[in-house]
């Protein structure tokens, strides 16, 4: 199996160094930003994913903070990349600090000369000899010190960018990095648990209500799912339209796309409850569309809701318009399949909602056949609790377990091996159990 | 062959979960009758703290359902990895759900993998593993210990997972994972005494395109060796961590409320009001309530992750 290509339409991660970055190539004209940098990302065009391309500085215009560049990216070979330390040939150090205090003065350099490097050199390695050539108090670091200030400098003026295929797990990274709340705040040792604990694989059907994780949830889900498999997953969320970000930047086959029904919460219940009438009533197109969303709209609470359903609120209109005179339109068939799944009963639930559980719970656990797990993901602990009692009250659940979690970095080096400084406090909760008869 | 997928009813064979309480469930086999020790064939009878459960009116019913003990009851579960680990035969130390979670997560395992493992172990992990890339995938796992891989193939055979799985026995540390599945994994685990021994050895199983590894060791040396082997051979995205899960006990607790503001008072003399008075006030409140529990585990290993970039020659 060779490796992938390219595509124009792809969602690609941009790497450089640690920092990594979802970005949608939409078309030539597509260009990045990466901090000060922006990348033009014509040349990626139907180069195998994973290659390591090169920023060339195309010009350079004054910003707001300083200068902004434009650069091209050529491809190179990793050989090009090499440690900074063993392109200088740094051979001299210090043993400790007694001799460095910090007046200002140890870069000769202005930060002037320097932007003035930046441009003429094309090499970062060029620049950082420079900055070691012209710092007064280098050669006096110590080798660790060195080594943290050449890492400093490589980070800044790293010229390198890997192109990466988007996966649950560097997705996980970049939603949790960037805005922890749009994805609910599910760390990436919750996520790996809520796939666990739900048992979603290649056989059986899954039930998932989320209200907004930017489609990271349905996509670690279907993702699990897999290819070419039997599984199905009925997606329910809150809005007109789903959030749909990562599934799509999964690029995953058609067939195991369509295994994945995204339907709105509301709209499916009514189907499931009441579908046989309405198809007899022959309701106009158009009518319950709106119908729904003059439903869907009250029942949002959060602010954060509408922002996550307006952008899309436009599309679906137009659908309706361009299905309206041939007959069921997309979304009224996404409920008649999820309905058809619900009749049959799912092989279990998993619910990260940003409104009440109870509710939610009650009319979706109905839907999970007896011996299945359920998961309920919550932000805060207190929510949860009372899920846990209400649960364990109506002894349709067993095995009740509340928990959260641990999640602990370590730098590993020789002699200097200690956890990272800073740790993430907050992985959510998680309350599982399993249905009973 | 419970394992296999979400199934209904139990049926001859099967493993199947007797849920008694959180601390106590048992994996039973669903068959009407046993072989003990003296050779003799004998209805399956399993016992319980809540009495005995004649196994063999459980074939049949449905997963999920109340069955009758001769003191009490429990429930019927199928089967979960989650489950089978907090049931299985140990026949080593094995790795938890939380662990596992992130180990399956941070070597990407889906449908259609080709995962190499070692050692099998007691098949907790292994177990988890084949739920993630069956019916597409394989798993290959390796133990030196030979009565331990016989059982483990044993074992997979009777959950209906053998189609997906190869158990090798074989000491993977001097002799590698054979030439047969060079460049063929896409992801390698290890969870061996001196990792960095077997380092190189994944490092030949994983594509040409790249894969991800993951090594699990109890003490810090061990990551810390195989770091510097993953570093030399080209790994990188090298990654250390510690998952600990806390479980929350909720409980109702109720308090008293005690009133103190009388006694600034001197005591009235009308005794009979005064104690009507002190009842009243006894006011309580509840509340719902979670704390830790005394003894959580607070290490279990730690987890070294890396992945093999594309196209590095393995020659």
């Amino acid at each position: 199996m060779s490796t992938p290509s390219i595509q124009l339409g792809d969602y690609i991660v941009i790497q450089r160094q640690k920092y990594t970055k979802l970005q949608k190539f939409g078309s030539l004209d597509t260009t990045a930003t990466l901090g000060k940098e922006t990348l033009e990302l014509k040349s990626l065009l139907d180069q195998p994913y994973g290659s390591t391309f090169k920023m060339c500085v195309k010009e350079t215009k004054p910003g707001k903070r300083g200068a902004q560049r434009q650069h091209a990216l050529e491809l190179c070979s990793e050989t090009e990349l090499r440690s900074t330390r063993e392109l200088l040939g740094i051979s001299s150090s210090g043993a400790d600090n007694r001799d460095i205090c910090d007046d200002g003065e140890a870069q000769a350099l202005k930060p002037s000369d320097i932007e003035q490097l930046r441009e003429e050199c094309n090499g970062s390695s060029k620049i950082i000899e420079k900055l070691v050539e012209n710092s007064k108090t280098f050669h006096a670091r110590t080798e660790y010190s060195q080594e943290k200030y050449l890492r400093k400098k490589e980070k800044k003026y790293f010229e390198f960018v890997q192109i990466r295929q988007p996966t649950i797990r560097l997705m996980v990274d970049i939603f949790y990095r960037q805005d922890a709340e749009k994805i609910m705040g599910i760390r990436v040792d919750t996520l790996s648990q809520i796939i666990s604990y739900s048992g979603v694989c290649g056989f059986g059907s899954y039930l998932l209500y989320e209200s907004g994780t930017n489609g990271l949830l349905p996509a670690a889900m279907l993702n699990s799912i897999g290819a070419g498999t039997e599984g199905t997953l009925v997606h329910m969320h809150p809005g007109n339209v789903p959030q749909k970000q990562a599934l799509l930047a999964l690029k995953l086959p058609l067939e195991q796309q369509q295994r994945c029904v995204s339907v709105n919460l509301y709209s499916v219940l009514r189907e499931f409850y009441q579908g046989g009438e309405s198809k007899e009533s022959d309701v106009p197109p158009t009518e319950p569309s709106e119908v729904e969303t003059q439903e869907a709209q009250p029942e949002t609470p959060t602010e954060e809701q509408p922002e996550s359903i307006e952008p899309s609120t436009k599309k679906p209109k137009l659908d309706d318009n361009q299905n309206g005179s041939k007959g069921p339109l997309r979304w009224q068939l996404e409920n008649k399949k999820a309905a058809a799944l619900m009749h049959a009963k799912f092989d279990s639930l998993v619910l990260a909602a940003k409104e009440h559980p109870t509710n939610i719970l009650e009319a979706l656990l109905p839907l999970v056949k007896p011996s299945r797990p359920v998961v309920v993901f919550g932000t805060c602990k207190e929510l949860l609790q009372e899920t846990y009692m209400e649960l364990k009250a109506t002894g349709k659940v067993t095995g009740l377990h509340l928990t959260s979690n641990w999640l602990r970095t370590y730098q590993i080096l020789p002699n200097r091996t200690h956890p990272e400084v800073n740790m993430s406090g907050n992985s959510g909760y998680l309350l599982t159990g399993y249905t009973l008869k | 062959m419970s394992f296999l997928k979400p199934k209904t009813h139990i049926e001859k064979g099967d493993v199947v979960i007797l849920y008694l309480s959180v601390s106590s469930m048992h994996a039973i086999e669903a068959v009407p009758e046993i072989v003990n020790k003296k050779g003799e064939t004998i209805p399956h009878i399993f016992q319980t703290n809540y009495g005995s459960l004649k196994v063999e009116n459980i074939i049949g019913v449905e997963y999920g359902s109340r069955v009758e003990l001769s003191k009490g009851w429990a429930h019927v579960l199928q089967p979960t990895p989650e489950l089978w680990t907090q049931t299985l035969p140990h026949r080593t130390q094995i790795i938890y759900t939380p662990d596992i979670s992130m180990i399956l997560h941070q070597l990407e395992v889906r449908p259609g993998a080709v995962v190499v493992e070692s050692g099998t172990g007691s098949g907790s992990l292994s177990h988890y593993f084949l739920r993630a890339l069956k019916p597409t995938g394989q798993l290959h796992t390796f133990d030196f210990h030979e009565a331990r891989a016989d059982q483990a193939r044993e074992e997979f055979r009777r959950h209906g997972l053998s189609d997906f799985v190869t158990v090798y026995h074989r000491d993977v540390c001097n002799l590698g994972f054979t030439d047969d599945l060079d460049g063929k994994a896409d992801a390698v685990f290890l969870d061996l005494p001196a990792p960095d021994l077997a380092v190189p050895h994944a490092f030949k199983a994983l594509k040409l395109s790249g894969g991800r590894f993951c090594s699990f060791s109890p003490c810090i040396e061990q990551s810390q060796r195989c770091i510097q082997e993953l570093t030399k051979l080209g790994f990188n995205e090298i990654v250390s961590m510690e998952v600990l899960q806390q479980e929350s006990v909720i409980k109702t607790r109720t308090l008293p409320v005690i009133d103190l503001e009388f006694l600034k008072q001197p005591k009235s003399n009308d005794a009979p009001t005064n104690s009507e008075e002190s009842k009243a006030s006894k006011e309580v409140k509840k509340y719902l309530t979670s704390s830790n529990p005394q003894v959580l585990p607070g290490h279990t290993g730690f987890l070294t992750f890396a992945t093999l970039p594309p196209n590095i020659p393995k020659a």
